[in-house]
Order: structure tokens, then sequence, then C-alpha cells
């Protein structure tokens, strides 16, 4: 048997459904730490101001079933921090109480770290021919159990205009403490696999609860799974792409980050979920985005039209 | 004559207000003043040689004759201020000021230094609004009861730059009450349509996190009758060139809404308006600048107001009493929210 992939579904998108999803996918792959679970960290995946209703952040309440599920299961006293690191146009200060992580962590007792503000260190990877130095913080290398959340997501990368599926690997590109990382899209998925050599989550439970496609879909999915190239796999065909077409899930398999073969799906139907999924055409995707801007552009010069700051 | 144009701020809104005035005839920008670096830099790179790091160098300029007021809301007071007392010409982004009485001072100061003084009501010069005003006018569905406003964005709506939304945004301080940002151009629309109101009833809310109210509900009825549900967000994740926009009048004689007027599909309107464009170009007549965004459009045809009034000596359509009277209206809605607690900023 290769790598389990839990998944958990709830019909009631409320906080006891999503417990009960998160609590229900961990279970069906049965995870349980190697060693003693003092210190955790989790990831969630904060884009930009958008709430978890626009399927584009990872919602506040699958991370407090996660936070739940540790200190119930593992630890009843663990620390447990919330992390994000800034981006281009975001700032992890301001996304917290917007996003209402902050009601979270006075909840649930947690702590919230902005990556970008604590000790980093340097560290190289090699991923085929390309070489990378990335600033990370310090704290992911140093605490017992690392929970990358995602979000179950297709969408273009901050930069880019092409999509591109967004689940595990993707999300620890929000773990560079650098909060300018535009400099690193033009290698986008050479990026995410080094930095998945480098970091390697010990969980990985993916926010399906409000997926996005072309547009958000309530599937009230969670997916779950040690490997996070299994789970990205299982995550690429609920989106309804072919797993091998995808170049990050084939680098990290290329890379040894993890396996995209002998996949135990557990708990729930992949094709039946995948029917729900509002799918996006990558083509179409860079036909009407590039295109347009392509078009815009070229029209401005031709026609000697203003091009309004939002568009520059 | 050329009017000199000056522009004080060059964030987003500065930099639309320069590309905007390139299609104006007789007017120029000459010089931006910003206290960022990086901003003047980029106006460099638009072409102006005249940069100042403090707008009171640039205000000593004789060569400038009208500033562009932009910078962050809390900023507008004391730099329109500067700009009337160095006997310039000003057009001013919404609000005017933070507080009914600040603008009661500006509207004092521009009128002592005989001074035409426009305030960037942009809303009041979409097509769409200007035609409902019109037909409404116009008597065609009789005598308005009953209207809605609304006017849905954000939050905080990131530029293709990738760049940090300003510090400024998350600061309740500077950026006044919420109702004053966007909420403005609603109430303001009411005013015009129906003149004077009060606050029957108001309901803020917050659906993010903001340390201000991010939603809000307000009933409004005119002392000539009409009254209007204004319903205004900043919470919907709208992208270019989608905008959530709609004004509806319920009349004795009919129903009138801005959706009739403003186009269904806005990348077909963009298409049909880029190639009427070209077509003008080609045949060597003037453009309609920035018409295909159809949302832009009102900036160009605000700021082409407000230089036809500058050479044309009229006064502005929206002046600093009409700010004042906004303003005013909207601080009425906060005073009663303090009144009626269940009125006051809520989760939802």
């Amino acid at each position: 048997m290769g790598t389990i992939v839990g998944m958990a579904r709830t019909s009631t998108i409320d906080e006891g459904g999503i417990r009960d999803a998160v609590f229900r996918a961990l279970d069906l792959i049965g995870f349980e730490p190697s060693g003693p679970v003092e210190t955790v960290a989790i990831k969630p995946n904060l884009r930009f101001y958008w709430d978890y209703s626009t399927g584009e952040t990872t919602d506040p309440r699958v991370v407090a079933s996660v936070i739940d599920y540790v200190r119930e299961r593992w630890n009843a006293s663990a620390r447990i921090a919330v992390v994000e690191a800034d981006a281009s146009a975001m700032r992890t200060r301001y996304a917290f109480p917007l996003l209402h992580y902050d009601r979270l962590a006075s909840e649930k007792g947690v702590e919230l770290v902005n990556l970008s503000d604590g000790e980093v260190c340097e560290k190289e990877v090699t991923v085929g021919r390309h070489k990378f130095t990335f600033p990370l913080p310090k704290m992911l290398f140093d605490t017992d159990l690392f929970i990358n959340c995602p979000k179950l997501k297709v969408g273009p990368y901050a930069s880019g205009n092409a999509l591109h599926i967004t689940c595990c690997l993707k999300n620890l590109f929000g773990c560079i403490a650098k909060p300018r990382k535009v400099g690193w899209h033009p290698q986008i998925n050479e990026v995410i696999v080094g930095l998945n050599k480098l970091i390697r989550p010990h969980l990985n439970v993916v926010d399906g609860i409000v997926a996005l496609g072309q547009r958000p879909v309530k599937l009230g999915l969670v997916l779950a799974g040690r490997d996070p190239v299994a789970v990205d796999s299982v995550a690429a065909r609920i989106m309804r792409y072919r797993p091998p077409s995808v170049r990050q899930i084939r680098l990290a398999e290329k890379e040894g980050v993890g396996s995209a073969r002998n996949i135990s799906i557990v708990g729930e139907n992949v094709k039946a979920i995948s029917k729900l999924f509002p799918s996006r055409s990558p083509l179409a995707f860079k036909l009407t985005w590039s295109g347009q801007l392509w078009m815009l552009r070229l029209y401005a010069k031709l026609s000697g039209d203003a091009v309004p700051p939002l568009l520059d | 004559m050329t009017i000199k144009v000056g522009i004080i701020g060059f964030g987003k809104m500065g930099k639309l207000h320069l590309r905007v005035s390139r299609y104006m005839k007789d007017a120029k920008v000459v010089a931006v003043a910003d206290l960022s670096r990086r901003a003047l830099q980029a106006a460099e790179k638009e072409g102006i040689r005249a940069l100042y790091g403090d707008y009171h160098e640039m205000l000593r300029d004789a060569d400038v004759d009208a500033v562009i007021v932009t910078p962050p809301n809390f900023m507008h007071l004391e730099s329109t201020l500067a700009a009337l007392a160095a006997g310039k010409h000003v057009f001013v982004e919404k609000p005017l000021a933070m507080t009914s009485a600040d603008c009661e001072q500006i509207d004092d100061t521009a009128g002592r230094q005989g001074v035409r003084l426009m305030v960037g009501h942009n809303y009041r010069f979409f097509d769409a609004t200007r035609k409902l005003k019109a037909t409404y006018d116009s008597g065609a569905i009789g005598d308005a009861v009953l209207s809605t406003f609304e006017l849905v964005h954000g939050p905080l709506v990131p530029s293709l730059e990738s760049q940090p939304v300003p510090e400024w945004y998350f600061d309740r301080e500077k950026v006044g009450m919420w109702l004053l940002d966007l909420g403005y151009h609603l109430v303001d629309l009411f005013r015009w349509l129906f003149g004077e109101a009060e606050v029957v009833h108001a309901r803020l809310g917050n659906h993010y996190g903001f340390p201000y109210e991010d939603n809000a509900i307000v009933i409004l009825q005119s002392r000539a009758g009409p009254k209007g549900v204004l319903q205004v967000g900043y919470f919907a994740k709208l992208v270019f060139p989608a905008f959530d926009f709609r004004v509806i009048l319920h009349g004795t004689a009919g129903c009138l809404s801005t959706d009739r007027f403003v186009p269904q599909n806005l990348r077909l309107h963009a298409a049909k308006e880029g190639i009427a464009n070209m077509l003008r170009r080609m045949t060597a007549r003037r453009i309609k600048p920035l018409s295909y965004t159809y949302f832009y459009s009102s900036y160009v045809e605000e700021q082409r107001h407000f230089f036809d009034c500058l050479q044309n000596s009229k006064e502005p359509a929206v002046g600093a009493k009409d700010a004042f009277a906004t303003v005013r209206l909207i601080e009425d809605v906060y005073r009663y929210c303090e009144r009626v607690p269940s009125a006051a900023v809520g989760a939802s």
C-alpha cells in the first residue's frame, strides 16, 4: 500500500461540521507524530485580504479544528503558533486581524507569528540545474510538528499570467521570509519544489470547505496526508487536472519530495467530487488574461488612450 | 490659455489624474509633489520635470495655476487650505475633509481667496448617473417615492503591481469614518437627486476585522419626500472591470435604474469603445479617453468639467458647500449610531 490520503466531507458548513470533517480526515490517515509534540507551527494560506468564503484563504475554522485535534490527540498543552509571512501586496499584521485569525488566536490560546519578523536562516537548495538560496524562518526547522494548511484552489500567482493549482506544495512559497517574492516567480515551479526539499511539513491538512476554481464552490471537503506530492495529486484530480500534467507535482516527484504513485485514497470518491468543482482551463485563462492585457497595451499604443494605474 | 497644474500626492489617484489630464485640451500637469521618493520617481517616469518633496514649495511656484489634491484623506484639509492660501484653483479628491467643520473652513477660505474649488464626486459624472438624473428630472417616472443606492467594492483592491496596500488604509484616524470613503458617493448621489435629507435609520457592520465598519445600511428621507435605502460595503472580491453599483428609483409613474444605462457586458463594451477610438484616431478625430473602462471615464468627465469652469470662469458643479452637506449627513449617520446602540458596528 502506498501513501494514504484521507478525504472527509461535511454537508453542514459550520464550526461543528468543519471540525468533524477535519477530525475524520485526520483519523483516516492514522498519522502519529514520531516524537513528543511540545511545539507546533500551522501554516495557513493567506492571500491578500480576501476571506475564506472567496476560496482564496484558509478558513480559520479549519485551523481551529486542527488545533483542537493536536490538543485532544497528542498534547493538550502544546505551544501552537499559526504562521504566515508577509507578501508583496499583503502584510501579515493586517491579514491576521482582517481575516479573523486574531479572534482564533485568543479563543484557542495560540500565538500568531509573522514569519518575516523572526530569526531567519539562509538555506541553499538545488533543483535540477537551478540553485536557490532562500531566507527561511528558523522556527520552522525547530518546531516539533509543522502542519501545512493550504487551500484547495486554482489561480494565477501574484505576478504570473498562468493558472496553477495551489495546494500543499505551493503553500510553502509563503514561508519565504522576504516579503517581496516576485523575483522568484520566473522559476516558480523549481522554487516551490526547492522549498519543499528544504521544509518538510509533517502533516498536510487541505481546506476544501470552500474551494476555488472558475468561481468559489462549497465542497465541504478536507484532505489530509503526510506526503504533499500525494495530497496535491489528489487535489489536482479533484480540480480536474491530470497530476502528471502539473509541472510542480512532476518535478517534486522527480526531486524526491514525495510520490504521486500508489496513493490510497480513503473516505470519499475523487471522481464524484471533481464533478462538483468548477474547473478552470489554463488555456482559456491565458487567452483571456494575457490576451486582454496584451490587447490593452497594443490598443493604448495604437490609439494613444490611457491605461488606468490599476492595470499597469 | 493652457492651465498649468500641480498634483499633491502621487499615489494611485494622483497617477490617475495625471493620465486623465493628458486629454484635457487646455490644461497640462507641470509639477508633482509627494513625500515619497518612490512616488516622485514614478512621476518622473511619467514625464514630469518639476518634482517636489514638499508641496509648499510647489505652491510657491508661480508657474502652477491650479492644483489637484490627492493625498490620503487625512491630509486633504491641510493641503487644500495651503493651496487656496497660495491663490491656486483647487480640485480635491473626495472627501474634501474629515469633518463638516473642516469642510466649512475650506469653503470660507476658498470664498475669501476668490479661487475655484471643485470636489471629486466622480459618481455624478458617470454616463449612467447623468442619464438617470436627466430622465428623472424630465418627469418620466413621476415623483420618486422609494429608492435604492448600492455600491460594493474591496477589500482594498490590489493593483497588478503587487504593491502593499497603503498603511493609512488600516488606520481609523487617517481614513476617517468609513462611510466617508465609499459611502460618501451614495450619500452624495441621494442629495444630488433629491436634495437635503435626514437620517431615518442606520446599521453598521464589520465582516472583516477592520478597525472600522466595512458595510452599512442607511435609510435617508429627503425633505422633498423620497426615501432611500443606501447599501454600501467594502467586502467583495471584485476584479476589474467588474464594479457593483446601482441606483434604482421607484416613482409614481414608473421605475428607473442605472442598470438600464450601464453596459451589461463590460468586456464587450471595452471592445466596442476600443474599436471606436481606433477609428477616431485613424480619421484624425479626438478619442474618448478611458471610455473603454467605463468606470474611469467618470474621472475624465469631472476633470474636463473642472478645467472648463476655470477657462470660462464658471462655478464647478460640486463645490465645498456640497461636500460640507454630504459630510454633515454622514456625521448624522454616526450620531444616530451613537444614539441607537443596535445600529453600531457589529460582526456581520
